[in-house]
């Protein structure tokens, strides 16, 4: 029997930004301009709401879930008659699935090098070399030690 | 260096006789010249910094023209990224966004950005942080480093400041040879203009700033069918982004220009770097240049093509020069 739990709601409440999912009254607006939608087998906004506001939540916060297919072009929140923000709430589910480490590697590569270096591209001696030619001054390092204290 | 040449400030925000150093500038900017100077804080962010220097070499060359000083402050880190790292933790890439905003707070200059995700996440932050509940929880976490939010920070991207407070204009006048002839696809990008109450650059749906900003170079914009669509760099999907850029390219190419115009390092990144990999996956030449707004205007005012960095990209950029007779 398929459980729904409507108190995953709270949870998605707590994350900023994403409070207004349950203005969701599934007219699909957002699918109709989602490029995701449209060149993915799988990925849909409202669905995606229609499960958060159940709490049938179980695949989309796991490993290889559809979320991260998710191009963040924001045209869902733009659409959207209910100011639903459908975009926010996915991000939102990015975090809680990052919490449960069923992230994409790619967001743990930007993660660290933000944390290491304060950027998110690596700076190398060939940068500054280019950017020499270029007319500019070296990089900056930025202040590391401070970022980490806020990370 | 352009620093030594007095094209930019090096300004330490740390510095207690900062604000003395903010009237002299004044003084001196103003001196003999009867055009008004205006200053803002640069931010040029990880990937024009790192990346694709070339953009920001073209910006700092191409504003002096424009009546723009830029008043560079330390201390900056990665925005940070809209996509994978605010994918990890709101919270956090918000605090480190005010951590941002918070440095310019007492300088009493805007803060000016280039690159649209830049752009996105200091005016998402800033929006955001209207909320008194959330910026206290904010402020909580920025005690650990001794430095607090106040919301009076102003972020505007470089397009818009033109638009705005330089005026097109300004911009025709500073061109030398205008890139008669030459023929533009637009590529507007996402995070320039959506979430459009945020963001206020644009009507998302008819933008018109890009033509005009093309247009004052004596360029001729040209539209086509998927102006609007996402580069998809944020899908995290092994196919379908290089879809959507297939897509995008074969659109602009139906239309007979010389280039794609753009205003966003991530889209460039997917369309220049991006169409060899196309090339590769498809088996076929698209050989469309690529070009980042700043650096037309650059070669418009009479800049030469290695002083905006066209020697950098993949895709080739000759086939333009040729066509504007620039000698490479």
């Amino acid at each position: 029997m398929t459980e729904i739990d409507f108190r995953f709601k709270q949870v998605v409440d707590a994350i900023v930004s994403a409070d207004h999912h349950s203005y969701c009254m599934q007219c699909a607006a957002c699918v109709g301009d989602c490029p995701s939608s449209k060149y993915s087998d799988r990925f849909n906004p409202r669905q995606i709401l229609l499960m958060v506001i159940t709490g049938m939540t179980e695949d989309l916060l796991a490993e290889g879930s559809m979320i991260w297919e998710c191009t963040n072009c924001y045209n869902c929140f733009e659409r959207c008659p209910q100011d639903v923000r459908p975009v926010e709430v996915i991000i939102a589910l990015k975090n809680l699935a990052t919490q449960r480490k069923h992230n994409p590697d790619k967001v743990d590569q930007m993660v660290q090098a933000v944390q290491m270096t304060g950027r998110t591209t690596l700076s190398t001696s060939a940068v500054n070399r280019i950017r020499g030619e270029l007319g500019l001054a070296e990089v900056e390092e930025p202040p590391v030690e401070e970022l980490r204290k806020i990370f | 260096m352009l620093a030594d040449e007095g094209v930019c400030q090096r300004v330490d925000e740390t510095d207690p006789l900062m604000a003395n150093t903010m009237e002299n500038l004044d003084s001196r900017v103003h001196g003999n010249n009867t055009a008004v100077t205006h200053k803002y804080i640069p931010f040029f962010g990880c990937m024009i910094s790192v990346k694709y220097p070339q953009f920001e070499a073209a910006v700092r060359k191409t504003a002096p023209a424009l009546g723009i000083e830029f008043v560079d402050v330390k201390g900056f880190t990665c925005c940070p990224d809209p996509i994978f790292f605010k994918a990890s933790d709101k919270m956090r890439w918000l605090t480190i966004a005010a951590r941002n905003l918070s440095l310019v707070e007492d300088l009493g200059l805007d803060i000016v950005t280039v690159c649209s995700g830049c752009t996105a996440t200091l005016l998402e932050a800033h929006h955001l942080l209207e909320n008194e509940e959330l910026r206290a929880k904010v402020n909580e976490r920025l005690k650990a480093i001794d430095r607090q939010y106040q919301g009076t920070a102003k972020v505007r991207h470089l397009c818009t400041v033109i638009r705005d407070d330089i005026g097109m204009d300004k911009v025709k006048e500073s061109v030398k040879n205008p890139l008669e002839g030459l023929r533009v696809a637009i590529h507007y990008g996402c995070h320039l203009l959506k979430p459009s109450q945020v963001m206020k650059v644009d009507d998302p749906n008819h933008p018109t700033i890009l033509e005009h900003l093309i247009e004052a170079v004596g360029a001729e914009p040209i539209e086509h069918n998927e102006k609007l669509l996402c580069c998809g760099k944020a899908c995290m999907h092994d196919e379908m982004p290089k879809e959507m850029v297939r897509d995008i390219v074969q659109s602009i190419l139906s239309m007979d220009v010389d280039c794609m115009g753009l205003i966003c390092p991530t889209c460039f990144d997917e369309y220049d770097l991006g169409q060899m990999l196309l090339s590769r996956k498809y088996n076929k030449t698209f050989n469309l240049p690529v070009i980042y707004y700043f650096q037309l205007l650059g070669l418009a005012q009479g800049l030469s093509p290695h002083d905006v960095g066209l020697h950098r990209h993949k895709i080739k950029t000759d086939k333009i020069l040729e066509k504007l007779g620039v000698v490479v």
